[in-house]
Formats: C-alpha cells, sequence, structure tokens
C-alpha cells in the first residue's frame, strides 16, 4: 500500500510542486493545508503517515503546528520544507518534533530521500 | 525536473502576494504603530522567495530576500517605520513584481533591481548597525570555533562520537540537530561540543561531537548516524531506534479545490453555448413532431444543459476584489503626486462578476479612479476653504442588482461645473446654442465626447477629456452603461451597469420586417402595446406618456430602414430602461424570451451604433442583439 501524505504550504505553487514530485514517486497525496492550524486538523482527521510541512504560514506557522501534532501523536513523521537562511527555525522546528527538513528550491531526488528517511 | 509547466501557477501565486503586499502596506502607512501589517508582507515576500527559488530565478529570489531582511529588522524591532521606510518597501514591491513577469517571459536579466536592492540593504544596515556588523563577521561574535576533530572533547561516561557533515549539505545545523536526536534514541547524550546553539549560526561548518551512553555497539551507532543523511565521517571513540509504527487505515479526504486554466473555461463556454444552440433547435423539432418520448428527452436536455450552463457560469464567476485591490495603491500614489488628501474605501468586494468583464473593467476604472483624484477632490486648502475636511473622500463600490452589477466610483469633491461645460459644448457646437441646461444624461455625451475637456492646465494624470470617452466605450462594449450624478461644491458620481456574464443573456425575441432581434432582458422594463397609450411629443421627437412620464419612442421599422410589407396593425412597444433613462422601442412583433448565446460582432464601416453582438437562433439562422445603451 502506498504511503499517504498531507501537504501543508501556504503557496499553492509549493503544494502543486511537492504534490507532483511525491505523487510522481507513487505516495498518495491525501489533504493539503494552507494553514498551521489547518495542517493540525487535518492531521488529526486523516492520520497521514508523512507530513511535509513549510515553516512561515499564517495563522498558526509551521513549527506552532508541529508542536501541536506530536502533543496528539509523538510519532508523527514531519518533513519540514525550509528555505536557505532558515537554519534556526529548522532547528526549533527539530526540537519541536519534526523528523526531517529538506531545503527549497528543492530537488526531486532530496525531497525523496529525506521522504525514504522519515518513513524508515 | 521541467519547471515551465509551474510558471503560470507561479506567475499567478506571485502576483496574488505582491497585491497582498501593497494592501498590507497601505494599512501599514496608514497606522504604522500596528503590528499586524509587518507579519503579513513578511510571509507574502517570503513565499514569493520560495517559489522564485524554486524556479530557478535568482535575480526575483535575491531582491525578495533583501526585502525580507529590512521586513524581519523591522518585525522583530517593533518600531513603527519611517515614510522613507515605507517609500522604499513600496518601491521594493513595484520592482519585484517587474522582476517577476520579466522572468517569466524568460528575460530576467532585463530585471533592474540593483539601485532598490543597494537601497534596502543600506536601510537594513541603517535600522540595525550591530546586527548588520554581526552578519558580516558572525563566526568572530556568535560562534566558538568548532573543536577539532580528532582529540577529545570533555570528560564523563560514554563514547565520544565526533560528526562531520558533507560540505554541500544545505542547513547543516538542522543536520546536527537531527543527528543528535538520533543518537538521543540509542542513549543519553551529553557534552555537545560546540553547543546546540551554534548550530542555530548561518555559518556552522558541520563540525560536532557529543559523547553517547549506550549499550549499543560503535557500528551500530555509526549506521544509525548515516542514516540521517548528508553525513561525510564519522568516529566512535571507546566507550536502536524504533521500529516505525504500522501506521492505521487513512480516511478518505482530498482536495476541495484546483486551479483551472482560464482558456478551459471559455473553451467549455464555447460548447455550452453550441450545446444551448443545439437544445433550442431539439425543441422547435420536438414541438414539432409531437411525439411524447421525444419530447421526454427534450425536456431532460433542456434541464441539464441550463443546469450544465449555470455551473460554468457560476465557475466562472470571480470577485471583484481581484481587480479592485491594486486601486487603493493606485489612489494613495497619485494623491501624493499631485499634493491631495484622499481617504480611498472599496465596499462590495466580494461580488461576482464573469471574469471576462472583470479583467476589462481595470481600464475603465482607473480612468474613473484617476478622475475623481485629479479633477474630483480639492486640494487640501481649497477643501478648507470650502469648510470641508481636508481629506476628500472616493468611495468604489460593486452592488449586485437584478441582472446586473453596478459599480459606482463617488467622490466628495467639487463637482462638475453645469455652466462651464454647457458654455464650451455651446462654442463648440455639441448642444443647441439655446440650451439653459443640461441635463445629467447630455453632460456625460458631452464629456465623452472624444477630446472634450474643461481642465484648464492639462495634467499628466487626466484632463485630455480621453477617460470618459475611454470608459464610456469599453463599458457599452461589454453591454453596460454609465450613468453620471453631479452637484457643484458636493462631488460626483459613475455608476457603471454591467451585466453579471457576457456569454449567455436572457433576451426578448422581436420581430422587425422578415428579421428577428434579440433585446437583453436587462434592460427591458416592459412593453405596453402602441397605440393604446398617450402620445406626445419630447425635444421635438415622438414619446408616449407612461404613467406621468414621458418616454421617448424609437421606431425600429423607420431607424433599420425596413420597408416593404406595411406594419401589422397591434404592434408592442418595448420599454428600455438604463438607470434614469427610458426609451420606447417600437417593434413588429414579439416572439418571447429566450437564452441567447452572445458571439462577439464586428460591425461593418456605417453600421448604425444600435448593435451589441450577434447570436444564433434555434433554427440556425443568426439574429443582431440589440444595444440598449445604443438605442437610448
Amino acid at each position: 500500500m502506498s504511503h499517504t501524505v498531507l501537504v501543508c504550504d501556504d503557496a499553492i505553487f509549493m503544494r502543486t510542486m511537492i504534490t507532483d514530485i511525491l505523487a510522481q514517486a507513487g505516495f498518495e497525496i491525501v489533504g493539503e493545508a494552507e494553514t498551521g492550524s489547518q495542517a493540525v486538523e487535518k492531521y488529526k482527521q486523516l492520520k497521514p503517515d508523512l507530513v511535509t510541512m513549510d515553516i512561515v504560514m499564517p495563522d498558526m506557522g509551521g513549527i506552532d503546528a508541529v508542536r501541536e501534532i506530536c502533543k496528539h501523536d509523538p510519532d508523527a513523521k514531519i518533513l519540514m520544507c525550509s528555505a536557505m537562511g532558515q537554519q534556526a527555525l529548522v532547528v526549533e522546528a527539530i526540537q519541536a518534533g519534526a523528523k526531517d527538513f529538506v531545503v527549497k528550491p528543492f530537488q526531486p531526488s532530496r525531497v525523496l530521500e529525506a521522504v525514504q528517511r522519515v518513513l524508515g | 525536473m521541467d519547471l515551465s509547466q509551474y510558471a503560470e501557477l507561479f506567475l499567478a501565486e506571485s502576483r496574488e502576494h505582491l497585491s497582498a503586499c501593497n494592501q498590507l502596506l497601505l494599512e501599514w502607512e496608514r497606522r504604522p504603530a500596528a503590528p499586524e501589517p509587518v507579519g503579513g508582507i513578511f510571509r507574502a515576500v517570503h513565499t514569493v522567495k520560495g517559489m522564485a527559488a524554486t524556479m530557478g530565478y535568482a535575480r526575483v529570489a535575491d531582491l525578495a530576500h533583501r526585502m525580507e531582511n529590512l521586513l524581519d529588522h523591522l518585525r522583530r524591532g517593533g518600531r513603527p517605520p519611517s515614510d522613507d521606510t515605507l517609500q522604499l518597501l513600496f518601491r521594493a514591491t513595484d520592482a519585484l513584481e517587474k522582476a517577476v513577469d520579466l522572468a517569466v517571459a524568460g528575460r530576467e536579466r532585463d530585471a533592474d533591481v540593483e539601485t532598490v536592492v543597494v537601497d534596502l540593504d543600506r536601510a537594513v544596515a541603517a535600522l540595525a548597525p550591530a546586527a548588520a556588523r554581526a552578519a558580516a563577521a558572525p563566526a568572530a561574535d556568535l560562534v566558538p570555533s568548532p573543536p577539532p576533530l580528532a582529540g577529545p572533547i570533555g570528560g564523563g561516561a560514554g563514547r565520544l562520537v565526533r560528526v562531520m557533515l558533507r560540505l554541500e549539505a544545505p542547513l547543516k545545523g538542522g543536520r546536527a540537530m537531527l543527528i543528535v536526536r538520533k543518537a538521543q534514541s540509542l542513549g543519553g547524550v551529553h557534552g555537545i561540543t560546540p553547543a546546540p546553539s551554534a548550530f542555530e549560526a548561518e555559518d556552522f561548518d558541520g563540525r560536532f561531537a557529543f559523547r553517547l551512553e549506550t549499550s549499543a555497539s560503535p557500528e551500530e551507532i555509526e549506521a544509525a548516524i548515516r542514516t540521517v543523511g548528508d553525513v561525510e565521517r564519522v568516529a566512535v571513540g571507546e566507550d536502536e531506534s524504533r521500529a516505525p509504527r504500522v501506521e492505521g487505515a487513512l480516511e478518505a479526504g482530498r482536495t476541495r479545490h484546483i486551479r483551472v486554466d482560464l482558456r478551459r473555461l471559455d473553451a467549455l463556454m464555447n460548447l455550452i453555448g453550441e450545446l444551448a444552440t443545439a437544445r433550442g433547435r431539439l425543441n422547435e423539432l420536438a414541438a414539432e413532431w409531437r411525439d411524447p418520448a421525444i419530447d421526454d428527452v427534450a425536456i431532460q436536455i433542456s434541464r441539464l444543459s441550463a443546469d450544465l450552463q449555470t455551473e460554468i457560469i457560476q465557475a466562472r464567476m470571480t470577485p471583484v476584489w481581484q481587480v479592485f485591490d491594486r486601486f487603493p495603491r493606485l489612489v494613495r500614489d497619485l494623491a501624493r503626486e499631485l499634493g491631495k488628501q484622499v481617504a480611498f474605501r472599496v465596499e462590495g468586494k466580494e461580488i461576482e462578476l464573469d471574469r471576462a468583464i472583470l479583467d476589462e473593467l481595470g481600464d475603465p476604472l482607473v480612468h474613473l479612479l484617476r478622475n475623481a483624484v485629479d479633477h474630483g477632490v480639492e486640494v487640501p486648502a481649497e477643501r478648507r476653504k470650502q469648510g470641508k475636511k481636508p481629506e476628500g473622500e472616493i468611495v468604489l463600490s460593486a452592488v449586485r442588482e437584478r441582472s446586473s452589477v453596478a459599480i459606482s466610483i463617488a467622490d466628495d469633491g467639487r463637482g462638475i461645473d453645469r455652466a462651464r461645460v454647457l458654455g464650451k459644448a455651446k462654442r463648440e457646437g455639441l448642444v443647441d446654442a439655446r440650451a439653459e441646461s443640461l441635463s445629467d444624461d447630455q453632460l456625460l455625451r458631452v464629456l465623452a465626447r472624444p477630446g472634450f475637456s474643461t481642465a484648464e492646465a492639462v495634467t499628466s494624470v487626466s484632463g485630455r477629456g480621453v477617460g470618459i470617452d475611454v470608459a464610456l466605450t469599453k463599458i457599452r462594449a461589454l453591454g453596460g452603461s454609465i450613468e453620471i450624478r453631479t452637484e457643484l461644491g458636493k462631488g460626483t458620481t459613475f455608476v457603471l451597469r454591467l451585466p453579471v456574464t457576457l456569454a449567455i443573456v436572457r433576451a426578448l425575441i422581436a420581430a422587425v420586417g422578415p428579421e428577428r432581434y434579440a433585446l437583453p432582458l436587462t434592460y427591458v422594463a416592459e412593453t405596453v402595446e402602441f397605440g393604446t397609450v398617450a402620445m406626445t411629443t419630447m425635444e421635438g421627437r415622438e414619446a408616449m406618456v407612461l404613467r406621468d412620464r414621458v418616454v421617448p419612442l424609437v421606431h425600429l421599422r423607420g431607424l433599420l430602414g425596413v420597408s416593404g410589407e406595411a406594419p401589422p396593425a397591434r404592434r408592442p412597444v418595448i420599454v428600455l430602461e438604463l438607470g434614469e433613462r427610458r426609451a420606447g422601442v417600437v417593434v413588429d412583433g414579439m416572439l418571447g424570451q429566450q437564452e441567447i448565446v452572445v458571439k462577439g460582432f464586428e460591425a461593418p464601416r456605417g453600421t448604425l451604433p444600435v448593435f451589441s453582438g450577434a447570436t444564433i437562433m434555434g433554427d440556425g439562422v443568426p439574429a443582431l442583439i440589440l444595444d440598449a445603451a445604443g438605442l437610448l
């Protein structure tokens, strides 16, 4: 059975690209979220195998969303999507419970490597 | 991977974010002490940066990055921005917008970002001299020297683990933190060197060490650490991760929105149009055949295609804010340039219009808004003299009416001096020399004459009279109308009425001689029978009296030059209504109401300006659509 993924990013552009990369690799995208609070809500509802999480989002940021999700499910597998210059935020996200990160601009091979690592 | 397929999405989304940027900048300018706008602007610019970097648009990403830097300082500083800073951010937003357009057009090199980048960096340096210095030399200020890979670190229990990350690994601090977490899954970790806070520095070099108390073998430790990725070397000195849980069943839950290329919707609309024509023909055939089975199918197809049509039209509907949102910036810039104070309000942003109409609406609205700022609103000194607030007000609002949308632009400025316009119009022979006043309608017609202007000084902004001329032509081409209301000293309001959709309209089908004509119902007020109401004259023209109102008449036969057989004795009059104006159109007969698919119509030279388009009737014969505004 293919792994299920929840894609969280406030930019449709980014969601489309991540969705394309993962779908082509055989993952099943079961949901998308545009804000941190949506991500938390959809995580509870969809229980995906993997979450890709943008750091900067309106309403509730990605790091707070990681905290909330991990509070609910400490085993949640969350992959942060970060940009250059976000070292401190990435460290914070990992301390909050994120399992790995990829750096924009995305290279499909690196994204898939990270996903494989996170899923074990 | 092929990125070109994402270019349009990138462009569309970047524009949305930049539009949000402008909105928020305006809000910030109004209330510099408010903390919210800067966060929103930061997010918008950050998103554009990430998308641009992914597309490989280095200049766009770089400019966005510099803006983000400045915004970050402003956000952290918590102090209201200076006017200079705000102007710089406006300028940078403009530059970013241009750079995005150029990048998507494949001409990113042409994007001129250097000066604004220099200014942004200078602003950052001025805001936070200490931070800028630290950024220039962070190794000395913030991070302790990394430990040599060999050599002991601290004492204590556990194996000494030293790690070096790959040189090319991005965000090495994040990776190091993941490795520490991984080690923690094997046992107790202490003595991390450098301290984890150093991982947060951008220039952390990827070399670190720690002590690990674990029962795992050195090989197991190294293997576990290597799974984290980006590891160049691991050395485990002398002194198991949990199996991934099998995930539960997933619940169905899918995204609810997709983006559709507008051309797809246009193509669908055309197909629906043809389907509607075929449906009409089928209904006529069914009526001839009188077969209950065929009737059933015809009715079913009618219903289905009507539903389909509604859905497609709904899918084309776009809220007006998509066009309105750029106006606050435009009005502000213009007011600044002209030394005026203007409070600009937008109402009814959520009202929807067909995308095709909305796309055409931008230019006319820009003309009218320019007029309002330039000619309408007075300079503060003059307003004070008139006993008005120094700040003028312009309101742009959209209101849904029956089957149309009314968009009005109202200012509380000086209004239009009818006497002066009348004088000029008389001199130019545009109105009867004996006329004593101008009605609103006449005023609009005079103002809309190409080249007509009463502005003493022709400014760069408007004043050449083209504004109203261009706006009127465009709105009429969209099947809409413009109305003007003005009062000297109090202000001017333009009201634009537009059909909600262009593609399919309900129309009254009228017969004149052997031809059929369609009159969009949007403008039909009622019908009466010719000869049953009292007749009179109005300015020398034939008119009828309808409930105490004098309504001028237009004989379509005469207008269109239809000769041949005499008209029938009983003739209907279709009363058209456009804002305050009314006119009765005398036709030979009425053939009922019908939905018609509007097709563009290139009128040959010399055609009367009373047609707005054409349609194909159910029997395949074309008919012309009469333009209410033209007839009035």
